[in-house]
């Protein structure tokens, strides 16, 4: 329903472990229709007149309203799984549809079909225009295909690739981990590559359409000793072709999960309560993701829920933080053209040396809070509407080193890697697991912890960055809000002051 | 209408033809409403009818999958062909095999006709009077919105062992989400209500009325210092507890050595008062079905009997590679991926003490309302959370606290309850009732 927790995740998560922790009718009742995701080559996708896109357009804003668009999407996905040494199971999926979507005032009405036909578009405009009845109508603009540069290049498009090349490229993982220590039991490669085509046309005139490659690669590795277990992973995503695998080396992402397995068993119980934290560059950038970035979500600013309402402008008391949301960094797995909704992506600062200066929107935000479009309208499927989504969000490098920020902290928690973490926009409160860390002592890391909490408020956060290193680094995921977006999330090496560690035992 | 049962007979034919050994089709076909609320007014209306079908194969003992969206005979041939093709890159196992038993569990009232039935705008009014309830508090500064939600469908499984069989099912739930504000604080609060009949959804006072309590008892809020201490899970967050079990409990995990539970059948690994149960025969039960995700048959089934591990779940092949056979625990997520392993409605049973008892009878503690994170880890048995709730002094509720952790591993958590409340939710998917845990890590100031 509409409980707000925002939550990110390093790797998809299976569906009954989440029962535990959302529960609720979307998973519990019936077919989970709202749920299906990625599936993927199909035939090319059908191209609609401009005519008719026109036709369902003027429909949808037939009843009156402000806005009309039409989505379509097709969408050829693989996914392979290779686990205890075989090629246990092998998932081709061939997904396609479209969505209507009407505006009226703060009222969205939307309305989605399987069925790519001029028909069952003009009744799914139908449906979703029963928000706007009665309402003031807009006279559309007829479409025009436009062009927009492309932050995304292939070299060796998926569509070409042998199934072989993929199944090489797993194996070469999975040996790299099985080999990396004799602790290691099993190791778990889970491949998946898509291929998504957009089309958009809305009632300003716009028609876009492209196509958008996906890879992403979850090396987990589970080793056993000293009495417990660890499972590791480590993960590789980009809007590329194969040659993504060219550099970043399948046998990397498996050494470094094989690493973190083994590094773990002799981890110890973390302590508890108040500590300093240095966080390791890279994915440890999901913290702001989350603690930052969804309370700068122009949605909950449009609805005055959110910590950062009215705050535009205002001075957060540290110079040394600036947070950007760019989905145009070449490739990156939150890239795209364009959103969702066609706005092109772009780098947008969000936080400069302390002060807000932006809030990230979509469409109807955009226009609520009279601010202009970010590009972060994004949407899971044709079955979702689109919503404000961070892309590639993360703490801009700064200029201190990273082995002096480990060396000037005479004691705390040294966070290598997280899983995920969720907030409460409301109050801004979150929580984050992480995978990895280490006791700091006399400023050096020392003993391994077991998995503990993080967790804090949105402005401790921004208030307690006292160093940021030079060494900014990315890393990908999924992110939840009622729908999954791909992210990533990025940051230098930085220590946060006082955060509340979930450890064991008493300090 | 479209013979869905036809449909999927024909494709299964069609899959051996193309070369297939053994195949497996799954159909879903269904229709979704979902109403939101906000300020009075309608925020959004989102409404679709969806098909689509998952077809598994299996050539020379390797399994692959293909789905399509598309129920036209020729998109659903083509995803046939997919399938048999894709088999090649797999490995033959002899563990893939199909279920043959035709059997259906008898599970009463999973279809409401009246959901589909009751008018949009009534729909709506329902609400915005939950929006409207909760908010009139003046202690409530503004809603988040509320929401409805509708589903209903229809599930088809054929196989070629001769399976074929299919049910509809229903489901609809509405919530309401509110912030009490008060100076710089902000807290919100939250309450839903899923059910499979229209008419067994909760008074819209109830639902209104608990969120915006969430909501105002967690203001003004009160540090406390890191210690140990006793710490009561409260039955609306105490199914955090059962994740980490569950994970623990695929009997897929188990075989891999990914399960703390591993090893542990036939052996004590709670207090006697604690039982869990698996069940999908509920009567109306928000997860329950006459048949799992690949046409076994469901039941009812005591995983952990008076503190003593009893049950892994499985689905036909990995019970095959276990030697048993399938509990009825194959899940599958919408028809796009293969069937893995989950649960029906997994409970922990209800014990005997009042719930005020159970806080009456701690001294210093915390009473848990709300829980973050992963829960327990099921593949080391270890748990750390983000908490918050109230501080319990003297057996009686002192103020609220907001931001703490609690940490600790599975054993200590299940081996360490000393009380069990009476205030199991019966509805809920995936429930236990209130629970006191005698000692566990608290970290604060």
């Amino acid at each position: 329903m509409t409980q707000n927790f925002f939550s990110v995740d390093d790797i998809p998560r299976r569906r009954f472990l989440e029962l535990g922790i959302k529960g609720g009718i979307a998973l519990a009742a019936a077919p989970s229709l709202m749920s299906c995701i990625k599936a993927g080559q199909a035939p090319p996708p059908p191209r609609f007149a401009l005519e008719d896109l026109n036709k369902v357009i003027r429909r949808a804003l037939a009843q009156g309203g402000e806005f009309g668009e039409i989505y379509i999407e097709n969408r050829v996905s693989r996914s392979i799984l290779m686990e205890e040494g075989k090629f246990k199971s092998a998932v081709f999926g061939i997904s396609q549809g479209a969505g209507v979507r009407v505006i009226s005032g703060d009222k969205t009405g939307y309305a989605y079909t399987d069925d790519l036909t001029l028909d069952a578009f003009l009744r799914a405009a139908d449906v979703a225009s029963y928000v706007a009845r009665g309402a003031k109508a807009v006279a559309p603009v007829d479409i025009r295909e436009e062009k927009r540069p492309s932050f995304i290049t292939v070299k060796v498009p998926l569509q070409t690739v042998a199934e072989e090349k993929r199944l090489e490229i797993m194996k070469r993982a999975h040996d790299a981990a099985l080999g990396y220590d004799p602790r290691v039991k099993m190791a778990s490669i889970d491949y998946y590559d898509e291929v998504r085509g957009r089309t958009i046309a809305n009632s300003e005139g716009l028609y876009l359409t492209d196509e958008l490659p996906l890879l992403f690669f979850v090396v987990q590795v589970l080793a056993a000793g000293n009495g417990t277990s660890h499972m590791g992973r480590e993960r590789l995503s980009r809007h590329a072709g194969l040659e993504m695998f060219d550099e970043l080396k399948p046998e990397d992402a498996a050494r470094a999960s094989a690493r973190e397995s083994v590094a773990m068993l002799e981890a110890k119980d973390a302590p508890a309560g108040k500590m300093d934290v240095v966080m390791q560059n890279g994915w440890g950038g999901v913290l702001v993701h989350e603690a930052v970035g969804h309370p700068l979500e122009g949605d909950n600013i449009a609805r005055e829920t959110g910590v950062f309402v009215g705050k535009l402008g205002r001075q957060v008391p540290n110079p040394k933080f600036t947070m950007v949301d760019d989905g145009s960094l070449p490739g990156f797995r939150g890239t795209t053209d364009f959103d969702d909704e066609g706005t092109p992506m772009k780098r947008n600062v969000l936080i400069q040396d302390g002060t807000l200066v932006k809030y990230m929107t979509d469409v109807l935000s955009a226009k609520q809070i009279k601010m202009e479009r970010t590009g972060n309208g994004r949407r899971e499927s044709f079955r979702y509407m689109p919503i404000v989504r961070m892309t590639n969000t993360f703490i801009e490098k700064g200029t201190d080193k990273p082995a002096d920020i480990l060396a000037s902290t005479p004691s705390g928690l040294y966070v290598q890697s997280l899983s995920g973490g969720s907030v409460n926009p409301t109050d801004g409160v979150f929580n984050f697991t992480c995978r990895e860390a280490y006791l700091i002592e006399n400023g050096r890391k020392t003993v391994p912890v077991k998995g503990a909490t993080l967790i804090g408020s949105c402005l401790d956060v921004i208030q307690g960055v006292d160093a940021v290193g030079d060494d900014l680094d990315f890393g990908p995921g999924i992110c939840g809000k009622g729908q999954a977006a791909e992210v990533s999330a990025g940051q230098p090496t930085v220590r946060i002051r006082g955060i509340n560690v979930g450890g064991s035992r008493a300090r | 209408m479209m013979d869905i049962k036809g449909t999927a007979e024909q494709l299964v034919k069609r899959c051996l033809k193309k070369g297939a050994d053994a195949a497996e089709v799954y159909i879903e076909t269904g229709r979704d409403l979902s109403i939101d609320v906000r300020k009075g007014d309608i925020e959004t209306v989102r409404e679709a009818a969806a098909a689509g079908a998952g077809i598994r194969v299996f050539v020379k003992g390797r399994m692959a999958f293909a789905s399509s969206n598309d129920l036209g005979e020729k998109a659903l041939a083509d995803a046939a062909g997919r399938a048999v093709e894709f088999a090649r890159v797999t490995t033959a196992d002899p563990n893939n095999v199909l279920p043959d038993d035709r059997g259906e569990t008898a599970v009463a009232g999973l279809y409401d006709p009246s959901i589909a039935r009751a008018p949009m705008e009534e729909k709506i009014e329902l609400a915005k009077r939950l929006e409207s309830l909760a908010t009139k508090d003046p202690r409530i500064t503004k809603s988040d919105g509320a929401a409805y939600r509708e589903t209903e469908g229809e599930i088809v499984i054929a196989n070629s062992n001769g399976l074929l069989k299919g049910y509809k099912s229903s489901g609809c739930g509405c919530g309401v989400s509110v912030v009490a504000e008060k100076g710089d604080q902000r807290s919100s609060g939250y309450d839903s209500c899923s059910r499979r009949f229209y008419g067994d959804l909760k008074p819209a006072e109830e639902i209104a009325g608990k969120a915006a309590r969430r909501a105002y008892e967690a203001l003004d809020p009160r540090p406390v210092k890191t210690q140990r201490a006793a710490v009561i899970f409260h039955a609306d967050v105490a199914n955090v507890l059962l994740g980490g079990v569950l994970g623990a409990i695929d009997g897929e995990r188990v075989l891999q050595g990914a399960s703390f539970l591993a090893g542990k059948m036939g052996q004590r690994i709670a207090v006697e008062t604690i039982t869990i149960v698996d069940d999908g025969t509920r009567e109306k039960g928000l997860a329950s079905a006459p048949f799992d995700g690949e046409g076994v048959p469901t039941a009812k089934r005591i995983i952990v009997d008076k503190g003593v591990l009893a049950a892994f779940l499985y689905n036909t092949a990995v019970a095959k590679r276990a030697g048993t056979r399938s509990t009825g625990n194959a899940a599958r997520d919408g028809f796009t991926g293969l069937p893995g392993i989950g649960p029906h409605n997994f409970t922990m049973l209800a014990g005997a003490a009042k719930y005020e008892d159970v806080v009456a009878a701690t001294r210093n503690g915390l009473l848990v309302k709300e829980v973050t994170g992963y829960g327990i880890n099921p593949v080391n048995g270890n748990f750390s959370g983000g908490a918050s709730g109230f501080w319990i002094e003297n057996g009686r509720i002192a103020f609220p606290v907001r931001g703490l952790t609690i940490a600790g591993t599975a054993d200590e958590i299940f081996n360490g309850i000393d009380l069990v409340a009476d205030d199991l939710d019966p509805f809920d998917a995936m429930a236990a009732p209130t629970v006191r845990i005698k000692e566990l890590q608290i970290g604060g100031e």
